[in-house]
């Protein structure tokens, strides 16, 4: 039946639902800007809410719930990837309360459009045929590409807009021609049908398909900011703002892991010699590239979109060496939550900490920050390490399964670069911890935080702990008792 | 049985904890500090009564941590680690009576952490949880240096931080080789030591993965050429992590070679030693004549704790019952008499503001008990009879004598180089004329004779009756030797024909 497994769109349905009336409704009042993070913030908590009950009921009894004949898939795997989505939404907008009272272009158009894009990226980790996907793609590009030129009067934010959009849209049209060339090669853009002609034909009978894989392969790195489609994103981090960019480098990252995840471990799985080792070496090229960016940095926000250039070279190592059932797969879905923590919870303080027009972003500026705010500059310093992969933080036990899951598959070689690239990555997240508790501070640090910004770090941090010291013991799955064997359970469906 | 280690390693690593978060005084956090070191030497005294010597690991806790991936907490103590176990209780409370004057919160609590971290070190029979505990005892000193160092401390902090991590990432690495290995030959994931042991990996493998480990090692201890981190770190770092760095975590990095390369890589071990023991042997020369020359008593000592903690790795790669028993009894002598000097060294800055030798002298007129215990910690130091430092470096000379004639003699020559230093020193900062600065030197107070009197004492039993102490780590060296005794081992062993067992 059509209807079948409808529950699994309620979370969806219910951001759009609110996100339209919403801008609706703010077209005629006016509406302070912390109200409006508080509703969408509402918004995406009974989304988290729905999507949990969703992940305890129906996911619990089948993996194969295909939506509208297959144009959406309801498994375990978009269920947790979603619950990700939902709470790295959540998480960076509580970053908006602190960061609208030092910023003055809000407009209430920015919440709603906010909506939009996450409700685009639940829908892309649904999605389950190759059209569906580049729509569902293009909604959370086009919300985000609003978003990051949301500061109209910033030539920097203009910038980074133009880009984007115009790099996004090569992306894009390089994944309709692979999914063209994928359809001609298979006769079909249902994910579950492509596979099925791909196991009965050969490859000498699908000359195109390689080529169709390669391009559609192109279009999801540019999304995750993978080498050689890597350059855009510090000069776009640093033009977004501040939640936007916390936004971009968690929710959009996630959503394109889950779509390259379904694609090449679900779909294209059988042709695996022929991906894998082209990701291998993007893996390291990334992760090289990321470290050389990062290292060369005077900015702290273009600093962490390059550190994020590196993480998405760690997750390609996972990529690279993922095979069904083994401990890849699972391994990157712990690290991306390690990674989005981190992330979230660093973009949290830097909403507040950096001021108005963040003006307060290089280096120099965070001197001293230690004695100023003790304890944003503790949690900021736990953000960094688990960033390095500090025990006992949860993005050790991440780099941990990840390279084990490399060693394990063979590609040993890529775990040593992995762990070269952490030594590298040791010197620049050092750098911002020195300058907050061992320089002198030039000016003094008067900073506008709302306590929800506040929580919302602190949230991070205590999960990141709860992640190294107990192994984020949390049941997400019914009979799943840790996050690492949620993550089994949600690969468990893709193949 | 009573778990004596958890609280030693999680009650210091707690109240350093709450030290950072809770506002109180300086004076609250020395207290605090000095009542936690002394609960952790009260459990360490109860657990030295107890321990039997059997030469397997004793006082084993075990709970599961991430059994998916077979990762436990699982602590345990044998010969070796007992000792160093009891020199981090002993040391700490006499350390903190002997830094009573530093009024940073964050002090006391970093020295606590650290305290609590090495413990763990030690403790660990899990090769994940040892992995844990030996980075996080790096974020104190890392902190420390940098908050309370002196002028070059930034640098100093990121260069001992980028080559530690360094150094221990790669050994990140080894450990997933070995549990992957594992993994493929059991079926079954495991960290733990005991299981790892039975791994066979392929000699090819084997060897990147010794490497890894001993890199690892070679970087804490510091084995040459990997000692350029020590002078600046040492130098620039306040007192507290001075001693902590040179007193205890140096001293892991030779106690890891001897818990985890000998056992896991008996092989490897053997065939590379004696390239390890000529690189031991120059660093011990190298920075023995590098502190000849310096004009910084702190610096001095920093180079010399590097020359000897060479002469204790030699003792370690011989790889004879002699000299790893005599490694492990030097480690805690050295651990001793450095820990002292650089204590009191601190003292002397703390009263004279300057640590340049040529800005000192005639300190014995102003001050005879601290010219007493500083030349008794001296003498230890450069190895005198009747100090426990001769009872180690003998043992050490000897074994080595077994491993290889010419090492064994080089090493015994050697030690001269040692003594000229110190001596020289001692001549121009205690005796000779006072100047201006010295003549208002105050001597020991009751506190500070408090912290100093045990240790000396301590030096001087130890040097005289041995023995209580030898037959605690004899039964675990000879556990550990009896893994290289493989047929491979004994022909590589030629020139000593009884395998160095007896």
């Amino acid at each position: 039946m059509i209807t079948d497994n409808l529950m699994m769109l309620a979370p969806a349905a219910w951001i759009i639902i609110i996100a339209t009336s919403y801008q609706v409704y703010s077209a005629r009042a006016t509406i302070s800007p912390t109200i409006n993070t508080a509703i969408t913030n509402v918004t995406l908590l009974v989304a988290a809410i729905l999507q949990y009950i969703n992940l305890g009921g129906v996911y619990s009894y089948g993996t194969s719930g295909g939506l509208f004949n297959g144009m959406l898939i309801a498994d375990s795997f978009n269920g947790y990837m979603g619950l990700l989505i939902i709470i790295s939404g959540l998480l960076a907008s509580c970053g908006a309360f602190s960061y609208w009272k030092s910023n003055d272009f809000h407009r209430a158009e920015f919440n709603a459009i906010w909506l939009y894009a996450i409700s685009g990226m639940l829908l892309l980790t649904m999605a389950g045929e190759l059209i569906t996907i580049f729509v569902t793609l293009e909604i959370m590009s086009l919300s985000v590409y609003i978003l990051v030129g949301f500061n109209r009067n910033s030539l920097r934010s203009n910038e980074a807009l133009f880009k984007y959009l115009m790099l996004g849209a090569f992306a894009g049209a390089f994944f309709v021609m692979g999914s063209a060339l994928v359809y001609g090669s298979t006769g079909s853009t249902i994910l579950s049908q492509v596979s099925a002609a791909l196991a009965e034909q050969s490859l000498a009978e699908m000359p195109l398909l390689a080529g169709g894989m390669m391009l559609i392969l192109v279009a999801l790195l540019f999304k995750v900011a993978a080498f050689p489609l890597h350059a855009w994103s510090p000069d776009v981090y640093e033009g977004a703002p501040m939640p936007v960019t916390a936004l971009m480098s968690t929710g959009v990252k996630i959503a394109s892991f889950a779509m390259l995840m379904r694609l090449f471990l679900g779909t294209f799985i059988e042709y695996q010699d022929i991906w894998s080792m082209p990701l291998a070496a993007i893996a390291v090229l990334t992760m090289a590239a990321g470290n050389l960016l990062a290292m060369g940095q005077d900015n702290v926000k273009r600093m962490l979109a390059a550190s994020g250039i590196v993480h998405t070279g760690y997750l390609l190592i996972g990529a690279a060496a993922m095979v069904p059932g083994n401990s890849a797969a699972p391994a990157m879905l712990f690290y991306l939550v390690a990674y989005a923590l981190s992330a979230l919870g660093i973009f949290a303080c830097l909403s507040f900490l950096t001021g108005t027009g963040e003006r307060r972003i290089r280096f120099e500026d965070f001197n001293g920050l230690a004695r100023a705010h003790p304890v944003t500059a503790a949690l900021m310093s736990l953000f960094l390490l688990s960033f390095v992969g500090f025990p006992p933080t949860m993005g050790f036990f991440g780099k941990l399964y990840l390279f084990t899951a490399a060693v394990e598959n063979g590609f040993a070689w890529l775990a040593v670069v992995g762990i070269i690239s952490s030594v590298v990555s040791v010197y620049y997240y050092l750098r911002l911890i020195v300058a907050m508790y061992f320089r002198e501070a030039a000016e003094d640090f008067s900073v506008q935080v709302l306590p929800q910004t506040y929580l919302a770090a602190a949230l991070c941090g205590v999960a990141l702990i709860w992640g190294g010291i107990g192994s984020f013991t949390l049941v997400i799955f019914p009979g799943a008792t840790s996050l690492l064997e949620a993550a089994r359970v949600a690969v468990s469906s893709l193949f | 049985m009573f778990d004596y280690l958890s609280p030693m390693i999680f009650l210091p690593i707690l109240a350093g904890a709450a030290l950072m978060v809770l506002p109180v005084g300086a004076a609250m956090a020395r207290t605090t500090g000095l009542a936690v070191s002394i609960i952790c030497f009260a459990l360490g005294a109860g657990l030295f009564a107890r321990f039997e010597g059997t030469g397997a690991l004793e006082f084993v806790t075990r709970i599961p941590w991430v059994p998916e991936f077979g990762i436990n907490y699982v602590v345990g103590i044998d010969g070796i680690s007992l000792m160093i176990l009891m020199l981090i209780a002993v040391l700490f409370p006499l350390a903190y009576l002997l830094l009573w004057n530093h009024d940073k919160r964050g002090f006391w609590a970093g020295m606590l952490i650290a305290q609590g971290a090495m413990v763990g070190t030690v403790a660990a029979a899990d090769l994940v949880l040892f992995y844990v505990f030996w980075e996080v005892m790096l974020l104190p000193i890392f902190f420390m240096i940098g908050l309370y160092g002196g002028a070059g401390r930034i640098a100093a902090t990121i260069k001992i931080t980028v080559y530690t991590m360094a150094g221990s990432l790669l050994m990140l690495l080894g450990i997933l080789a070995l549990a992957v290995a594992h993994q493929e030959q059991f079926g079954s994931w495991s960290f733990a030591m005991a299981d790892l042991l039975r791994v066979d990996l392929a000699a090819g493998t084997a060897v990147w993965v010794f490497a890894a480990f001993v890199i690892a090692f070679a970087i804490k201890i510091p084995l040459f050429p990997l000692h350029t981190w020590l002078p600046d770190a040492y130098t620039e770092a306040p007192t507290g992590a001075t001693f902590v760095l040179s007193a205890i975590m140096a001293k892991l990095g030779v106690f890891a070679v001897a818990r985890y390369v000998l056992p896991l890589f008996p092989e490897q071990f053997v065939n590379y030693a004696f390239a390890l023991c000529v690189l031991a042997l120059i660093g011990m020369i190298w920075c023995g004549v590098i502190a000849i020359r310096q004009p910084d008593i702190k610096r001095m000592l920093a180079y010399s704790s590097a020359s000897h903690l060479g002469m204790i790795a030699v003792g370690v790669f011989a790889m004879n019952l002699q000299s790893v028993t005599g490694s492990v009894f030097q480690i805690v002598a050295h651990a001793m008499a450095t820990g002292v000097l650089f204590l009191m060294v601190g003292l002397l800055e703390e009263r004279m503001g300057t640590r340049e030798i040529s800005a000192l002298g005639g300190i014995a007129k102003k001050a005879p008990v601290y010219a007493t215990m500083f030349a008794i910690a001296m003498l230890a130091s450069c190895g005198l009879p009747g100090t426990n430092g001769f009872i180690g470096e003998f043992l050490i000379i000897l074994g080595a004598l077994k491993y290889n004639v010419a090492l064994g003699v080089v090493a015994a020559t050697s030690v001269l180089v040692g003594v000229s230093y110190m001596l020289w020193m001692y001549q121009r900062v205690i005796f000779e004329k006072t100047n201006d600065l010295t003549e208002g030197f105050r001597d020991l107070n009751m506190r500070e004779l408090l912290g100093i009197a045990p240790v000396i004492l301590l030096i001087i039993l130890m040097g005289v009756y041995p023995q209580p102490f030898l037959s605690k780590i004899e039964p675990t060296v000879e556990v550990y030797l009896e893994q290289i005794k493989s047929p491979v081992a004994l022909a590589e062993l030629a020139d000593d024909p009884q395998g160095g067992a007896q």
